[in-house]
């Protein structure tokens, strides 16, 4: 059931982070994140799918010409985003283990990650 | 009244902006107050002032600048989105505009404006319900 809100009410928002690092998305999405973090909104990362490659130790992006943004990810607790979810069955999908570049990760299974989703009222995807 | 924000990620050539277009429309027409749109990642294309689309194309273009001229709405670029695909304000006239044309010290659309990331927080509590296409 969709959940309703009044004008100014402080909101959930929820940022789907479904692409790999070599992907533009992947750095809008942080921006944005980074964005709504300095403006003090409740916002939540989910990462699922290829999305959780971003959350991976040691990687060079810059061999194949990509500007390495994941050190930008640091930033995220500084701006006191500091619920980030990620799907454990896609880290398993893929053979990845949890070695992550990032603290207060949150490993939740398919059902505690929807659950989790139905608590935000806007949900952004990249 | 109900109110309504809307995140264009889509090139003019997608589908998708397309039913981004019927979709505020709609809203509109149901009485639905849409207070902004807001161009990201491939969306901002949108917002090129260089876009010529065959006739017997959908003219999303067109389309925009109506929902602007006769609606009034408000239609924010990002324009970090923008510097990244090569859309900017800030042409250099002294010749070193990427294009080589020198006669336009923008290449973006007129009835876009020049927004950042802020923009869209700033939607995101205006309206009751954001939508992302």
């Amino acid at each position: 059931m969709p959940i309703s809100f009044k004008n100014n009410a402080s909101k959930n928002i929820a940022i789907i982070n479904s692409s790999s690092t070599i992907n533009n998305a992947s750095k809008e999405s942080l921006d944005a994140a980074l964005i709504y973090g300095s403006y003090e909104q409740n916002i939540a990362l989910f990462f699922q799918g290829e999305g959780v490659r971003q959350l991976i130790k040691n990687q060079k992006t810059e061999i194949v010409k990509v500007k390495n943004f994941l050190k930008t990810m640091a930033a995220l607790e500084f701006y006191d985003i500091e619920n980030i979810y990620v799907c454990k069955k896609s880290l398993i999908e893929r053979g990845l283990i949890e070695d992550f570049h990032i603290e207060n990760i949150q490993l939740l299974d398919v059902s505690e990650f929807s659950n989790k989703l139905h608590l935000h009222h806007v949900i952004l995807r990249f | 009244m109900q109110t309504l924000s809307v995140v264009v990620t889509t090139p003019p050539s997608s589908y998708l902006t397309i039913t981004a277009i019927d979709f505020i429309k709609g809203a509109i027409e149901a009485g639905i107050d849409v207070v902004g749109i807001f161009f990201y990642q491939d969306g901002v294309l949108n917002a090129s002032a260089n876009l010529s689309i065959p006739n017997d194309e959908f003219q999303t273009a067109n389309e925009w600048q109506k929902l602007h001229t006769i609606h009034n709405m408000s239609l924010h670029v990002c324009i970090s989105a923008c510097e990244m695909r090569g859309l900017t304000d800030e042409i250099d006239v002294d010749g070193n505009s990427p294009s080589g044309n020198n006669d336009q010290q923008s290449n973006i659309n007129q009835y876009f404006t020049v927004s950042g990331l802020g923009e869209l927080v700033e939607l995101t509590s205006k309206s009751q319900r954001m939508v992302q296409f």
